[in-house]
C-alpha cells in the first residue's frame, strides 16, 4: 500500500468512525429510552405557537443568491490550481485570471444594479 | 511557458467578449433613457468582429495555437463570418420585437452574443473539451432566450422542453466523448483521428455512436427532433430564426469539426447513425411539413428536413473519396440555408406585426395587398424548395453531387430519398405561395399595404440579395466551400 | 491491489443504493440527499482513481454547491414535502428494463475494453500517475492548452447569471 492510499484511508477510517458514533449513540439512545408516542411531539417546534401551514412557498429571488454563490464556489475551483502553479506560469497565467475574476466580478455588479440583492 | 498568443488570430472571440461586457455595462448606466443604445453597441460589436476575419481571409494561411486546439485556417473562418452575419441579421428582426414588446434590452443582446461567443469559439475549436464548452456556450443562453416572453405560457414551455432536452443531449455527447477520451488518450482531435485509425474496439463505435447522438439532439435531427416544433413555435420568433440558423449551424460545425478532424479514419463510428439520421429526418420531416397549418411549425418541421439534406453528405462521406465534395457540400448547403432561412423567418415576423398570427391561412392574399413581400416570401420558399434561379438549387446540387462522388449502394438509396423527399417538400412550400397569390385575404381583414420597420427591410434585403446572387452565380459561395475544404 | 477493489465495490455499492433511493424515493428533498450519497461516492471514486484534485472538486462543487441549487429549486415549487403525491412514473417498468439492459450493453463493453487495465500507483510510474491528478497538473493544462474555455467558461458562467435574474425578477 503505497502513502497516498495511506494517507486517504486515514480519512475513511474517520469517516467510518463518525458514522459509527453517530449510528450507535442513535442506537443506543433507541434502546434505553422509553416510548410512549403522542401525537402533539411530532408537531415542528415553532417558538412555542403552533406552527401554520405546511410548505412555504420561498421566494424565487433567494435563487439568485444560490446562483452566484455556485458561480463563486466555480471561480474558487479554477484559483486553487491556478494559485498552486502561479510563479511557474507566470504573467499570462496571472492575466488570465484577473480577466476571469472581473468578467465573473460583473456579474456581481450586475445583480446588484438591477436591485435583485436588495432584501426588501 | 508561453501557451503562444496570437492575437490577430484570436482577435474576432475577443472583440465579442468586449462587447458582451460593453452591453452589459451600458445597460447599468442607461437603465431607462437610451435603452436602443444597447442594441446599437451589440451590432457595432458583430460588425467589428468581421474586421479581423476578413484581414485573416486576406492574410491567408492556418495559425495553429495551444498545443493545436484551436485553429484559425479557411474552415473556421467560413464559419465564423457566417455565424457573425446570421447574428446581425437576427438582430436586425429582433430590434422592434424587443423594443415593443418592452423586454429587457440589454440581457437579451448580452445572451444572444454570448450564444455568437460559443459559435465563434466552436468554429476554431479542435479539442474536445474546447468544443463541448462551445457548444454550452451556444447553448445555455438561448436556453433563457426561448423563455424570453416570461408571462407567456408557450414561451415558458418552450424553454422547458429545450432546456430538458438540451440538457439531456449534453449529457449523452459528454458520455461519448469521455470514452473516446479514454479510448484515444486523447482530446486533440487530431490525435484522436491517429489512434482510431487502428484501434479496434466496439466500445469506440458506442462512444461514437453517444457523441453523435449529442449532437443529433442539438441539430434536431429525427429521431431526436421532437422538441424543436414546440420550441419554435412558442419562443419569440426572431429567436426562433436565431435557432433555427445559428444555433442549429453551430450543431452542425460541431459535427463537422468532431467527424472529420477526428472520427474520419473509422468511418464505422459515424457512418451508419449518419445514414439513419439523414433518412430519417428526410422521410419524417418532410411528411410532418405536409400537415402543418402553424408557419413556424412548418418551418421547424421544414428546417429539420434541411437538416437532413446536411446529413446526406456527413453520411456518404468516406466512400469513394467523396471527403472533399461533402465537405464542400455541408458547408455551402449551411450558409445557403441560412441566408433563406432567416429571410423566410424576417417575413413571417414583419406579417406576424399585422395579422397577429402564425397560420398559414393568415398569409391568404398577401400578393395583393403587399405584393413587395408575398414576391420576396415566394423566392425564400423556392429557394428552401430548391427551385432555380434561386440559392436553394446549388445547396442540393452539392448535395446530391456528393452522394454521386461516394458511388456505393448506401448512398444511392440516400440520393433516391433525398430526391423524392425534395419533390415532397416542394408541396409544401407551394401551398404557401398559393395562400398569398391565389386566395382572397379574409373577410374584414386590415389590407392596407404593410409598412415594416428599416431593420426589418434591411434583413429581408440581404437575405434576399444572397439568395439571388448566389442561385444566378454559385461560384460566390463553391470559392468558400473550396476554401473550407483546404483546395 | 486487493484493498483497492474492495473499496470500490463498498463505494460501488453505496453508490447504486444511493441512485435507486433517488429515483425511489416520494419525497423530493430525500431525493437530493440521496444524489449527495451518490457525489460523495463517485468522489471517494476519483480518489481511488488517484484523482485527487477533482474528488475535492466534486465535493466542493457539486456537494457544496449544487445540491445547495437543487435544494433552493426544489423550496421554490409548490410540491409539498411530504409523501402524499405520487412522484412515480407510470413507465417505471419500462424504464428499469431499458435502463438495465443498457447498463449491462455499455458494462459489458467497458469491461471488454478496460477490463484488463490496472491502475498503479506505486513505483515511478505511480508518481507520474499522482502527479497528474493534482492540481499544479491541471493549472498548467488549463493557463496553456485550454485558455480560451477557461475564459468562455466565465463569459458563460456571466450569461446564465443574467438570464436567472431575467427569469427571477417579478416585473
Amino acid at each position: 500500500m503505497t502513502d497516498y492510499y495511506r494517507e486517504y484511508l486515514a480519512v475513511a477510517v474517520l469517516i467510518g468512525a463518525g458514522l459509527a458514533m453517530v449510528g450507535g449513540m442513535l442506537g443506543l439512545g433507541k434502546l434505553i429510552r422509553p416510548t410512549r408516542p403522542q401525537p402533539q411531539k411530532y408537531v415542528t417546534y415553532e417558538a412555542g405557537s403552533d406552527p401554520v401551514g405546511g410548505w412555504g412557498q420561498s421566494n424565487v429571488r433567494y435563487y439568485v443568491y444560490a446562483l452566484l454563490f455556485v458561480m463563486f464556489d466555480v471561480e474558487a475551483v479554477f484559483i486553487f490550481p491556478w494559485a498552486v502553479r502561479l510563479e511557474t506560469l507566470g504573467v499570462q497565467s496571472l492575466i488570465s485570471m484577473i480577466v476571469f475574476i472581473v468578467i465573473l466580478a460583473l456579474g456581481l455588479v450586475y445583480a446588484w444594479r438591477k436591485g435583485v440583492l436588495r432584501w426588501a | 511557458m508561453n501557451p503562444g498568443w496570437d492575437f490577430h488570430a484570436i482577435a474576432p472571440v475577443i472583440i465579442i467578449t468586449a462587447t458582451i461586457v460593453a452591453v452589459l455595462i451600458a445597460d447599468f448606466f442607461f437603465e431607462y433613457r437610451g435603452r436602443f443604445r444597447t442594441q446599437q453597441i451589440a451590432s457595432l460589436g458583430v460588425l467589428a468582429a468581421m474586421i479581423p476575419i476578413i484581414t485573416l481571409a486576406v492574410d491567408g494561411g492556418t495559425r495553429e495555437m495551444f498545443n493545436g486546439g484551436f485553429v484559425v485556417d479557411p474552415y473556421s473562418l467560413v464559419f465564423q463570418g457566417f455565424f457573425l452575419a446570421a447574428a446581425y441579421i437576427s438582430m436586425l428582426l429582433s430590434v422592434d420585437y424587443i423594443g415593443d414588446g418592452d423586454y429587457y434590452q440589454g440581457e437579451f443582446y448580452v445572451l444572444l452574443l454570448t450564444s455568437v461567443l460559443g459559435m465563434l469559439v466552436m468554429s476554431s475549436a479542435r479539442d474536445l473539451i474546447s468544443i463541448f464548452v462551445a457548444l454550452e456556450t451556444i447553448s445555455i443562453p438561448t436556453f433563457v432566450l426561448a423563455g424570453w416572453r416570461k408571462h407567456d405560457p408557450k414561451s415558458n414551455e418552450a424553454a422547458i422542453k429545450y432546456y430538458l432536452i438540451g440538457v439531456m443531449s449534453s449529457a449523452v455527447m459528454l458520455y461519448g466523448m469521455s470514452l473516446v477520451f479514454g479510448l484515444t488518450g486523447s482530446t486533440l482531435l487530431s490525435e484522436i483521428a491517429d489512434k482510431v485509425r487502428t484501434l479496434d474496439s466496439p466500445l469506440l463505435i458506442v462512444a461514437g455512436f453517444l457523441t453523435i447522438a449529442g449532437f443529433a439532439f442539438k441539430v434536431s435531427a429525427v429521431p431526436f427532433h421532437f422538441w424543436a416544433p414546440d420550441t419554435y413555435e412558442g419562443a419569440p420568433t426572431p429567436v426562433t430564426a436565431f435557432l433555427s440558423v445559428a444555433s442549429k449551424v453551430g450543431g452542425f460545425v460541431a459535427l463537422l469539426s468532431v467527424v472529420w478532424f477526428g472520427f474520419s479514419p473509422n468511418s464505422a463510428m459515424f457512418q451508419p447513425v449518419l445514414w439513419g439520421l439523414a433518412a430519417a429526418s428526410l422521410i419524417l420531416g418532410n411528411l410532418v411539413a405536409l400537415r402543418q397549418t402553424n408557419i413556424v411549425r412548418m418551418l421547424a418541421y421544414s428546417s429539420i428536413a434541411q437538416g437532413g439534406f446536411i446529413l446526406v453528405p456527413f453520411a456518404v462521406a468516406s466512400d469513394g473519396g467523396a471527403w472533399t465534395s461533402s465537405i464542400q457540400s455541408v458547408v455551402i448547403y449551411t450558409l445557403i440555408y441560412g441566408a433563406m432561412n432567416l429571410g423566410a423567418f424576417a417575413i413571417v415576423i414583419a406579417l406576424a406585426r399585422r395579422t397577429r398570427s402564425a397560420e398559414i391561412t393568415s398569409f391568404a392574399g398577401l400578393g395583393q395587398y403587399a405584393p413587395g413581400m408575398a414576391i420576396v416570401m415566394s423566392m425564400f420558399l423556392f429557394s428552401l424548395a430548391g427551385v432555380p434561379p434561386f440559392a436553394g438549387w446549388f445547396a442540393k446540387f452539392t448535395m446530391f453531387r456528393a452522394a454521386l462522388d461516394a458511388n456505393t449502394p448506401a448512398a444511392t438509396v440516400l440520393a433516391a430519398l433525398a430526391a423524392v423527399s425534395s419533390v415532397i417538400a416542394f408541396f409544401y412550400y407551394a401551398r404557401v405561395a398559393r395562400e398569398m397569390w391565389f386566395h382572397q385575404p379574409p373577410e374584414g381583414a386590415d389590407v392596407h399595404p404593410i409598412r415594416t420597420p428599416v431593420a426589418l427591410n434591411a434583413a429581408v434585403v440581404i437575405c434576399a440579395a444572397i439568395v439571388i446572387a448566389v442561385g444566378v452565380y454559385p461560384q460566390l459561395f463553391a470559392r468558400l466551400g473550396d476554401l473550407a475544404a483546404g483546395g | 491491489m486487493i484493498v483497492q477493489n474492495i473499496f470500490f465495490w463498498v463505494l460501488a455499492l453505496a453508490m447504486v443504493l444511493g441512485a435507486i433511493g433517488v429515483v425511489r424515493s416520494q419525497n423530493v428533498v430525500h431525493a437530493a440527499l440521496y444524489l449527495v450519497v451518490v457525489m460523495a461516492g463517485a468522489a471517494a471514486q476519483y480518489i481511488l482513481l488517484a484523482a485527487e484534485f477533482v474528488a475535492w472538486v466534486q465535493v466542493i462543487i457539486y456537494i457544496g454547491a449544487v445540491i445547495i441549487l437543487f435544494l433552493f429549486g426544489i423550496m421554490l415549487t409548490r410540491a409539498p414535502m411530504g409523501g402524499d403525491t405520487k412522484l412515480d412514473n407510470d413507465q417505471r417498468w419500462p424504464a428499469a428494463v431499458v435502463s438495465v439492459f443498457l447498463a449491462g450493453v455499455l458494462g459489458a463493453l467497458l469491461i471488454d475494453a478496460f477490463g484488463k487495465k490496472e491502475i498503479v500507483i506505486s513505483g515511478a510510474k505511480g508518481e507520474q500517475l499522482l502527479q497528474v491528478g493534482k492540481a499544479g497538473h491541471l493549472a498548467d493544462s488549463i493557463f496553456t492548452a485550454y485558455v480560451v474555455p477557461f475564459e468562455v467558461v466565465s463569459i458563460l458562467l456571466l450569461a446564465a447569471l443574467v438570464g436567472a435574474v431575467v427569469i427571477a425578477r417579478r416585473d
